[in-house]
């Protein structure tokens, strides 16, 4: 089907003779402050599909799916389930009529078992008391015949996020969901846990459930669906068989023009050293060894990526460079300048700006207003404070001229930055720190949790900045991403860098895979003859 | 930088957005003066119920409740001198509180103070202005010690402020009571009490200056006023208020943004104390012009009450705090004119109290439920 003219399915449309499982039809949303969530979007799903939804940050899904589960009642149109015209005003109507939704958020009492969690609010009971071995025996039982595999006695506060997000589904399941909506569910999962995921899922379709996937992680959705719809600016733009789809087909549906997901660059224009890192030893409080001599060299004008699995030391890394952590021993020298113990307003009055990997705990502080937060880094020097007080107009014409020059969606820079959309944070973040003018940008882990308009965004910043001559220090556990943006390319594990290719011309992510799980190792010299 | 955008971003209309938001802002300003003042009528009738179960007359309990404090003019100097250490007291735990430390310390902070301004007031013959400023400054100092001490325990080693801060209460306090009785206490004294403290060192009483008699309530208030503005300047304009609040709205951000959030906390108690040394300083020059037991005995958890009601905004902070004395006083008239026991008199402050905190984090959690929704 073509994208230019996308005509929504409708019932005379489909081809199959029966009725969609689940059919909306003209649903309209708008909230009382008057944001147009929903726009006459009609959606079907089969029994027994996979069917994703596709669309960037606040395109309308998530809502679409608060309606279908009853959260949110729509301002129009009409939901169908097996053919019949149906209301549901409440999530408890929605699991009495066979809908269950994982939400990104888990909603699980952590305090509880895994079995507790499972059976809450249907418990099975023994005149007045909740019946604790029938509760464990159900959930056994039940991670038994779908396949998810949970530790029925262990407490949620302790048990691993994929972990967590089985004991939702099954929370869901357990109350007899036929129709099982997973909000984001690969969001919060590690690669090995969303494989598992996808198992987990597969085996639902073959006992017969049927499964919305919401995403915006496209190749993800090639991977696991039947069928895609994708939305965007409140409206259903299609709906597509798998083996019509492809990646960019879909990401130029969602963003409404042609983008790039391939990052174009020129050839790094390399200038004099300007971050030089050796033998950098790190351990935790408690003593455990994160960093075991780690040494990399990053110059002007070139990006210098990390790959690796996540939890090899790349935060540590970032943290103890950002002066966020205090290294044991080691060298960290910017231009020839040691900021290895200094301070983290030291280290970044030295040229350093810090792009962090959780932007969203760390990055901001979401009741602070936009003002406030761009210059969180700047704010003691004039133009901000002059003789000891600040001065709101110098910080409203930064947060002006920010907002200009980052197209960040923001009425007015009063605002708090929690009333923005996630992408437009993300922005927020990109903003103070290119502007601060660093001469070291370190990125990590830049379009996590990022849709495909602000990941492009965010590669085209960070090239801009290398072109301009910043010297950057990417980290990033999407290989992909990594090993197209980066000049040079490091790989640690298990707190050491165990290989560093002088260009990824011709490297495959196989072979740098070898490396991240650490079954191949490069010698000492190969990695110094490289830096 | 010159960036492209989606599409989508082009439709962005920020001239209309921006509108939109300043008319939100005014509509729930309005609702929320609208949701206040509901508040305070409905806890004024669950009070009137609890008077009409006891089998008091309510109407003669409210028109005391209500008008007693403007009813004679000693009655509005005891407001006046009520809501004059009230509001200081608010300011005083405000910063610590914009910074989201629990610091419940203004308690001993304002009987350390109480007694470093009566020691020099008292047995240091000064001329007059200094004789008012010196017990101020050091006390002040004393305060701000007395701040520091749990706030650098709590920036430094992580202990829990609202424990350090209790205990350190305790201690003070009886530190007090053992002085006063056996330093302070001039001997074969009849009852527990200081000698005065010298003329020059007296806040001169605002009866003595409209000709009225307005109780006790002295010049302090001028201090009051030099102190809202200082507070609101502090955490608006300065960069240590914008440290504080930072930190109040996300640590970890301010960390990872280069503040030293570790001396930015201390200091938020140690400011803390200071401002509440001043309520101390008040007490004694002011007020009782001696030493005498429990001479703030529950005022500084008072204190705590004004600034939750002002949301820890030095701006409604006096009138929050002009609200909550006058409550108190008018409580105390009705005790005396309408017979209503003291217990009845707290039950109808305390609802009142309760309901508009529960309003408070009513908006606050609806607040956040805004801002989570439009994202």
């Amino acid at each position: 089907m073509s994208t230019h003219a996308p005509h929504p399915t409708s019932p005379s449309a489909t081809d199959s003779a029966a009725a969609p499982l689940v059919e909306m039809r003209g649903i309209t949303k708008i909230y009382p402050n008057g944001v147009l969530a929903n726009h006459e979007v009609t959606f079907a799903v089969r029994a027994g599909e996979i069917h994703a939804l596709v669309g960037e940050n606040g395109a309308g899904k998530s809502t679409l799916m608060k309606i279908l589960y009853g959260m949110e009642r729509p301002s129009a149109g009409q939901i169908f389930l097996r053919g019949k015209p149906t209301t549901i005003h409440s999530p408890h109507e929605a699991i009495t009529q066979g809908i269950g939704m994982v939400h990104q958020n888990f909603m699980l009492v952590p305090s509880f078992t895994i079995a507790e969690n499972i059976v809450l609010g249907t418990e099975p009971s023994r005149g007045a008391f909740v019946d604790r071995r029938a509760a464990i025996a159900a959930a056994a039982q039940l991670a038994q015949q779908y396949g998810l595999s949970v530790d029925p006695e262990a407490r949620v506060d302790v048990v691993p996020v994929g972990m967590r997000q089985r004991v939702e589904i099954l929370k869901a399941l357990y109350r007899g969901a036929d129709v099982l909506i997973l909000d984001e569910p690969t969001a919060v999962l590690t690669p090995q846990e969303t494989h598992e995921l996808f198992t987990a899922i597969q085996r639902l379709i073959q006992v017969g459930k049927t499964v919305i996937f919401i995403s915006h992680k496209l190749h993800e959705v090639m991977e696991i669906s039947d069928r895609i719809s994708v939305m965007r600016d409140a409206r259903l733009v299609g709906t597509l068989d798998k083996h019509e789809a492809n990646e960019r087909l879909l990401a130029k549906m969602m963003v409404g023009r042609e983008v790039f997901l391939n990052i174009e660059k020129t050839p790094a224009q390399r200038g004099p050293l300007v971050l030089k890192v050796r033998n950098l030893e790190y351990a935790t409080e408690t003593g455990v060894e994160v960093l075991k001599g780690v040494s990399l060299s990053v110059y002007a004008g070139e990006i210098l990526g990390i790959a690796g699995v996540e939890g090899n030391g790349q935060t540590e890394l970032v943290e103890v460079i950002a002066g966020l952590r205090t290294p044991l021993s080691g060298v960290i020298e910017l231009n020839g300048k040691s900021i290895a113990g200094l301070t983290p307003r030291q280290v970044r009055q030295a040229g350093v700006a810090h792009i962090p990997e959780d932007r969203l705990t760390n990055g901001v502080a979401l009741t602070a207003s936009i003002q406030e937060n761009l210059i969180v880094d700047r704010y003691t020097r004039e133009p901000f404070t002059r003789g000891g007080l600040m001065r709101p107009a110098a910080i409203a014409r930064n947060s002006e001229a920010l907002i200009e020059a980052y197209a960040i969606r923001a009425p007015d820079g009063s605002l708090p930055v929690g009333a923005l959309s996630g992408g437009n944070m993300q922005k927020v973040v990109v903003a103070r720190e290119l502007s601060s003018q660093p001469k070291l940008l370190i990125a990590a882990q830049p379009t996590r949790g990022v849709d495909i308009g602000a990941t492009e965004f965010m590669h085209e910043q960070l090239v801009r900045a290398r072109n301009a001559g910043v010297a950057i220090l990417l980290v990033s556990a999407d290989l992909s991403e990594v090993m197209s943006l980066s000049d040079r390319l490091a790989v640690m594990h298990a707190g050491r860098i165990v290989a560093l290719f002088p260009s990824t011309e011709g490297l495959t992510e196989e072979e740098v895979g070898l490396y991240m799980l650490g079954t191949k190792t490069m010698s000492q010299s190969e990695i110094e003859s490289h830096w | 930088m010159q960036v492209t955008l989606p599409s989508s971003a082009s439709s962005f209309d920020r001239a209309a957005e921006r509108a939109r938001v300043q008319q939100e802002r005014r509509r729930s300003a309005i609702v929320d003066l609208v949701v206040t003042l509901s508040t305070i009528a409905l806890a004024l009738l669950v009070g009137f119920l609890v008077m009409l179960i006891v089998g008091k007359d309510p109407i003669l309990a409210y028109s005391s409740l209500l008008s007693g404090p403007l009813s004679r003019s000693h009655r509005a100097g005891r407001w006046i001198e009520d809501a004059t250490t009230l509001i200081i007291l608010g300011l005083s735990v405000a910063i610590p509180f914009r910074a989201r430390q629990f610091s419940l310390g203004a308690q001993g902070q304002m009987f350390i103070a109480a007694m470093i301004a009566a020691v020099i007031a008292i047995y240091l013959p000064l001329p007059p202005v200094l004789a008012i400023l010196l017990p101020l400054v050091a006390a002040m100092l004393a305060g701000f010690v007395t701040g520091l001490l749990p706030g650098l325990i709590k920036a430094y080693l992580n202990a829990n402020e609202i424990v350090s801060t209790l205990m350190l209460n305790a201690v003070i306090v009886l530190l007090y009571d053992f002085l006063l009785t056996n330093v302070f206490t001039p001997p074969g004294a009849q009852s527990l009490r200081s000698e005065l403290i010298q003329p020059n060192s007296m806040l001169l009483r605002l009866s003595a200056i409209f000709g009225i008699n307005l109780g006790r309530a002295n010049l302090a208030v001028v201090m009051v006023a030099v102190l809202v503005l200082a507070v609101w300047v502090l955490l608006s304009r300065t960069p240590l208020g914008y440290e504080i609040r930072i930190i109040g709205a996300n640590e970890k951000f301010a960390r990872y943004g280069g503040i030293n959030t570790q001396r930015t906390i201390a200091l938020s108690f140690a400011i803390g104390g200071a401002i509440a040394a001043v309520a101390g300083v008040h007490l004694v020059l002011g007020v009782h012009q001696r030493l005498i037991p429990a001479i703030a005995a529950g005022l500084g958890f008072e204190g705590i009450v004004v600034a939750l009601l002002a949301r820890n905004n030095p701006l409604l902070i006096p009138i929050t705090g002009l609200f909550y004395s006058y409550l108190r006083v008018g409580g105390d008239i009705m005790e005396q004119e309408a017979a209503v026991g003291a217990e009845i008199v707290q039950v109808i402050q305390a609802v009142i109290i309760l309901l508009l905190t529960a309003q408070v984090l009513v908006n606050y959690a609806k607040s956040r439920h805004r801002l989570m929704r439009s994202t």
